[in-house]
């Protein structure tokens, strides 16, 4: 009986060491959690300027602005572009960013992985992993497999420039990337956005609430709009990746908290089956004195 | 005598890193540099790699301080900060200044 009692002992123990670690993580995790989400709100401010902007223009050009960025062309080449993170311990976090990918690939992108057209760029180790054992026809670029130890406009922006001179010179006719949409610290969830070609930027829908102020525009429109939408572009993939870091601590966090939680209710099990066998263990020995005594005597 | 002022407000992809009245600012423009002073016509402008000057005027001004990484603020007017960037935008609405800038670092004379 004593055996068992000291592997529940030890069992207690090491859930025990778990449920610290867990909690640990889950500590750190919020407080990288609470910096990346400081760092997705203090980027909203450019990135609305610099679509009021884009607007402004637009409405005073009164049309559709065509840019080199906005071509469709036949989709021969493509690059799916996976923002994942680098660790696991995030619950379903990579699982559904990954899966999300591949969903996207196998429907509108099969003829193009066929032919041996796709390329895969992936960011962050985890989608990495993946897609180095599954998906061995593509190819596979993990130049900014790093990315996320550096996340700043100056280390992301070179990597979105690329993609955009390979888009320009025909490299590729379409980019998706596939990242963690960020709600909240509770809600994240997996999103595929086609980043290249973008949507026709329609400047009307709210024609009314812009006053037509008489800007000077310099370069003319057209000149600026060729500075613009470049910077919209690269402020756009800076987002995925600060959303899939916010995503991706929000995801710790939620999961180490229930780990922590059902660490907690193993204890109280092993707590319980641990009082059971050290009762049960009494018993047996006040028993065994009782019945030797009971010999004595009778003897 | 006249008080002339503007309110800047200078945002990179990161954080807003000035904010506050100024008497003048100087930017690199794509056609050639330029200022802007009280009054200037509405503009938009793309900018160049260079250095931005900005004059401070009367009145409280918030500035990113990146030694410490804090928000800071200060009251000193004529003080002229110089950051250099990469590149950027500006806008110029009623004595209103949007720069919109990366690639920013801040210039010590």
């Amino acid at each position: 009986m004593s055996g068992s009692l000291k592997q529940v002992r030890e069992r207690i123990r090491s859930v025990q060491n778990t449920q610290q670690i867990t909690k640990a993580m889950k500590v750190v995790s919020a407080a990288k959690f609470r910096k990346a989400q400081q760092a997705i709100v203090q980027m909203r401010p450019y990135a609305d300027k610099l679509n009021r902007m884009l607007r402004n223009i637009l409405s005073n050009m009164e049309g559709e602005a065509d840019t080199v960025f906005g071509t469709e062309r036949p989709v021969q080449k493509a690059c799916m572009v996976v923002v994942t993170s680098n660790r696991g311990l995030c619950g379903a976090f990579n699982a559904n960013v990954i899966k999300g990918a591949v969903r996207v690939i196998q429907e509108d992108l099969a003829e193009v992985r066929r032919n041996g057209q796709l390329s895969i760029l992936c960011i962050g180790k985890r989608g990495y992993d993946f897609f180095r054992k599954r998906y061995a026809d593509c190819r596979l670029i993990a130049d900014y497999i790093d990315l996320f130890q550096h996340l700043d406009f100056d280390h992301v922006e070179p990597v979105a420039q690329q993609l955009m001179d390979d888009f320009q010179q025909k490299n590729y006719d379409k980019v998706y990337v596939a990242f963690g949409h960020f709600r909240n610290a509770a809600t994240q969830f997996p999103m595929v956005e086609q980043w290249l070609p973008v949507a026709k930027i329609q400047a009307s829908g709210q024609g009314g609430s812009a006053k037509r102020a008489d800007y000077i525009f310099e370069p003319d429109m057209k000149g600026l709009l060729d500075y613009l939408i470049p910077s919209i572009l690269k402020t756009t993939f800076l987002r995925y990746l600060l959303d899939t870091h916010a995503s991706e601590h929000g995801a710790r966090m939620t999961a180490m908290d229930k780990a922590t939680e059902n660490a907690e209710e193993l204890l109280r099990e092993l707590r319980i089956n641990y009082n059971k066998a050290r009762q049960e263990a009494i018993t047996k020995e006040i028993l065994e004195i009782v019945g030797g005594a009971a010999a004595l005597e009778s003897s | 005598m006249l008080e002339f002022r503007m309110n800047v407000s200078i945002l990179t992809p990161e954080r807003e890193v000035f904010q506050g009245a100024v008497t003048s600012v100087k930017v690199p423009g794509a056609k050639g540099e330029f200022q802007v002073l009280n009054n200037h016509a509405p503009i938009v402008s793309a900018l160049e790699a260079g250095v931005i000057h900005i004059v401070t005027a009367q009145g409280e001004y918030r500035f990113f301080d990146e030694a410490t990484g804090e928000i800071k603020t200060s009251t000193e007017p004529g003080k002229t900060l110089q950051f250099s960037i990469s590149g950027g935008f500006i806008e110029v609405l009623n004595n209103e200044i949007a720069l919109l800038v990366h690639g920013m670092r801040e210039k010590i004379d």
